[in-house]
């Protein structure tokens, strides 16, 4: 059973604030103290935690598979640095250890490139249309040349 | 303030309701779903969501979770709605009409006080402030609101 200050003060919305991590520094040694005095203020933050958990537990939704990976990836990342961390204060067979090769099969398609390629394709493909317009514009002139010259060669044979 | 900082002196609290220590995949398997809700409250962005998750269980402050006098649940809603406010704060400060809180003045329910210092990252005092109602009026309706979820 509560006594009436410690229902006054489980009322008071101390306890939901304290577990929500809203509470001021003070406020949290206040709860604090309360927790350690009373057992009933204990027992009633365990029900308020399990309460809590059920509310957001309601509104739970299920996150896109692909997460799961990416969060078993960046932990393996992080869990190698540490490796490397411990290898250089470790003797020598924790060193062959950490020497071996982990098998990680990573499901992408995409590549990554340095960004300084965007301007290089860019160039390339700038230049390749320059060249094609160059070459067409050549050509015909050639083409047009020829036949000039042939019909020149041909008015010069009629006036012989 | 770090709302994850250990509280040694009431590390007993909950003998019965402390895990093993729990890889963050194991974690993730068992509080993944309730994180992604909570951070979908609070940033609706789906994309920006998923990034805040996976930010929240390859956080090193998890592993912290082992040793919090709050059960593993509670640790992990403290730590997403951290992430996810910090993530919507830097958001507003590029561009502060990305995200509509959708909040009203008059409304001072229960639920619209604890959106507004949960989902937008507000103090009890700011809200009392918004409000114009006192502090203990807003940790009053924080008791409310849970008990009213618990007898609905």
């Amino acid at each position: 059973m509560h006594t009436l200050e410690n229902r006054e003060f489980i009322e008071s919305g101390y306890l939901e604030s304290y577990v929500l991590g809203l509470t001021t520094e003070s406020e949290k040694e206040l709860v604090k103290q309360k927790l350690l005095e009373d057992q009933s203020i204990s027992s009633y933050l365990i029900d308020l935690e399990t309460g809590i958990k059920k509310y957001f537990d309601q509104t739970s939704i299920l996150p896109p598979t692909e997460v799961r990976e990416i969060i078993h990836l960046r932990n393996l990342k992080t869990d190698i640095k540490k490796e490397k961390h411990v290898f250089t204060n470790a003797s020598g067979n924790e060193g062959k250890k950490n020497n071996e090769y982990l098998d990680i099969e990573v499901n992408d398609t995409y590549i990554k490139v340095h960004k300084y390629w965007r301007p290089a394709f860019i160039a390339v493909f700038v230049l390749s249309k320059v060249f094609l317009i160059a070459g067409l514009y050549y050509y015909f002139k050639t083409t047009s040349l020829e036949q000039e010259i042939l019909r020149l060669k041909t008015t010069i044979q009629q006036v012989k | 303030m770090n709302e994850l900082e250990r509280t040694s002196n009431n590390a007993e609290l909950h003998p019965s309701t402390k895990p093993s220590q729990l890889s963050s995949l194991e974690v993730y398997d068992k509080y993944g779903a309730m994180a992604y809700g909570i951070i979908l409250q609070i940033v609706p962005q789906p994309h920006l969501a998923q990034e805040i998750l996976v930010n929240v269980f390859s956080s090193p402050q998890l592993q912290s979770c082992n040793s919090y006098p709050f059960t593993f649940a509670v640790c992990v809603i403290k730590l997403a709605r951290s992430k996810a406010v910090e993530a919507k704060r830097k958001i507003m400060s590029m561009s502060p009409i990305a995200i509509d809180s959708g909040f009203h003045h008059e409304d001072q329910s229960p639920q619209q006080i604890f959106n507004l210092a949960f989902c937008e990252g507000y103090t009890p005092d700011e809200v009392a402030e918004k409000l114009n109602i006192s502090k203990s009026e807003v940790l009053k309706a924080f008791h409310d609101f849970f008990k009213s979820s618990r007898n609905s």
